[in-house]
């Protein structure tokens, strides 16, 4: 099977990553011979090699090397020695290349320094040319400085026992294995929180129903009445436009502010309108500085205006962008669709949708009204 | 007598020879580099402290590396030159001589290594093709 022809210069840049991605533990070892056995085969003769069979070459050249040594190691052993000399390595030599055959291996009582082999070897040698490994080898395996557990001398600890020596490791310390419970130091009044989010709640649920039926009943671009009952902070003065007439008579009843939002259209027509502040005080409160400024910018007609401009907005979330692309360029018919929407809609997900996204139409019923 | 004599001149002579031999290794600088030899002969428990022995070793290996490689490309100049037989007009396609798995697997089976190869994998439209005419 063939992976290509690989250079022995290596210009194929995936081999070399997919070679790479292969290696064992023994990797950089490998790495090497592959390099150091292409050198020799090109110095024989070859100039380019099929990567599997440069591969078998190194797994052959690494075995030899390590059955050499095995052997000698063997050898000096068996002659009571723990360090090799020349002859062990020579022995070993024969050994492998006993299978090839060498001139002298028939003779029993030869000195080892006359062997075939040595001489074979010196010959190669003398008739080789020499080539240099390619680039230099660092020491390796490198090995690393174990950071070991410092003993209780060196802590300055007493062993807690007489029985422990202190020149062993210390104990760990007891906040490693000793788990105390934190408690909560806040007092905590479950009654008066409960009290609380309650009324936060239904003040968000009042001004976003409000809002809804204001907006469903006459669109987008609507004008209310001038509530009796007000939360107006900001604005005093909120006058109706007489162009933009709702339907009913301003000072009717009041909408009760609990209102099933379900409800359909025809129903919320009859009702009266809320002012926009009042609907929009809490959302007023929480992004008048963002919309201060921008809301005051010539648009006293609506349709002309480019919703680009308004979303300079500095709280800048999206979906306030296109609320507004949507308000704006495609008129009063939004409300229908809006309705539908939010009878799919989770109610929490509409209500706080509802909120966010038209704090923004507020401020140009501001500058209409 | 005279037997054990010239033997044993023979065998200063050997000794001699292989001890200039090996001081002279400290000049030839062996392909295989004298950290990868030494990584290979501690994993294998060769202890020695002796540089020249470290270069023996690297040069016995070259050696026999050197002379597989020889043989491989024997094989592989036999094969050409059945090849360019039949061919003459053409120009020789493959002057470069490239080391495969099949002069390998020959080479080494003199030596007593068996080295098989799969003769192809089914994972591309390529295989089963003529190596030849494949795209390398």
């Amino acid at each position: 099977m063939s992976h290509g022809g690989v250079n022995v210069t290596r210009g194929n840049e995936q081999e070399d990553r997919d070679a790479s991605r292969r290696l064992g533990a023994d990797g950089f070892g490998r790495a090497v011979s592959k390099v150091a056995v292409a050198q020799i085969c090109e110095s024989v003769g070859f100039q380019s090699f099929k990567d599997s069979a440069l591969e078998a070459l190194t797994d052959i050249a690494i075995r030899y090397l390590s059955d050499l040594g095995k052997t000698a190691r063997f050898y000096a052993n068996l002659a009571g020695r723990t360090e090799c000399n020349v002859f062990d390595i020579v022995r070993g030599l024969e050994e492998l290349e006993a299978s090839q055959g060498f001139p002298g291996a028939s003779e029993v009582n030869n000195c080892l320094a006359g062997s075939g082999m040595v001489r074979g070897i010196i010959e190669y040698v003398g008739s080789a040319e020499e080539i240099p490994f390619a680039q230099p080898v660092p020491q390796f395996p490198v090995i690393k400085n174990r950071k070991l557990i410092p003993s209780f001398v060196q802590m300055d600890e007493m062993p807690p026992g007489k029985h422990i020596p202190a020149w062993l490791p210390a104990l760990p310390d007891p906040h490693t294995y000793i788990h105390t419970p934190v408690w909560n130091e806040r007092a905590t009044d479950p009654r008066a929180d409960k009290m609380e989010q309650a009324r936060q709640r239904r003040k968000a649920e009042r001004s976003l129903l409000s809002l809804q039926q204001r907006l469903l009943s006459d669109g987008s671009v609507g004008t209310s009445a001038l509530a009796s009952s007000s939360d107006v902070k900001e604005l005093d003065g909120v006058d109706k436009n007489p162009f933009l007439g709702t339907p009913l008579q301003p000072g009717q009843k009041d909408v009760s502010p609990v209102v099933l939002p379900s409800k359909p259209l025809d129903e919320m027509v009859g009702r009266n309108h809320i002012s926009v502040l009042e609907a929009f005080a809490p959302a007023i409160e929480a992004v008048k500085g963002g919309f201060s400024d921008d809301g005051e910018d010539g648009k006293k007609v609506l349709p002309d205006v480019r919703p680009a401009v308004q979303l300079k907005f500095r709280t800048g979330k999206k979906f306030l962008g296109e609320s507004l692309d949507l308000s704006l360029q495609k008129g009063v018919g939004r409300a229908a669709s809006w309705v539908a929407r939010d009878d799919e809609r989770d109610d929490k997900k509409r209500r706080a949708e509802f909120i966010l996204r038209h704090t923004t139409e507020f401020p140009q019923e501001l500058s209409q009204l | 007598m005279n037997h054990n004599q010239q033997s044993s001149d023979g065998m200063h002579e050997d000794e001699a020879a292989l001890s200039d031999f090996l001081a002279s290794l400290m000049d030839y600088t062996p392909t295989i580099p004298d950290e990868l030899v030494e990584h290979y002969l501690a994993k294998s428990g060769f202890q020695c402290p002796d540089v020249r022995l470290i270069r023996l070793v690297a040069v016995a290996t070259q050696k026999f590396v050197a002379e597989v490689a020889t043989d491989a490309l024997q094989q592989c100049k036999a094969r050409q030159a059945t090849v360019v037989k039949d061919k003459r007009d053409k120009q020789q396609k493959d002057k470069r001589l490239m080391l495969t798995m099949e002069d390998l697997s020959r080479a080494l089976h003199e030596y007593g290594v068996n080295v098989k190869h799969q003769e192809y994998f089914a994972d591309s439209p390529s295989t089963g093709m003529d190596p030849a005419s494949r795209d390398e």
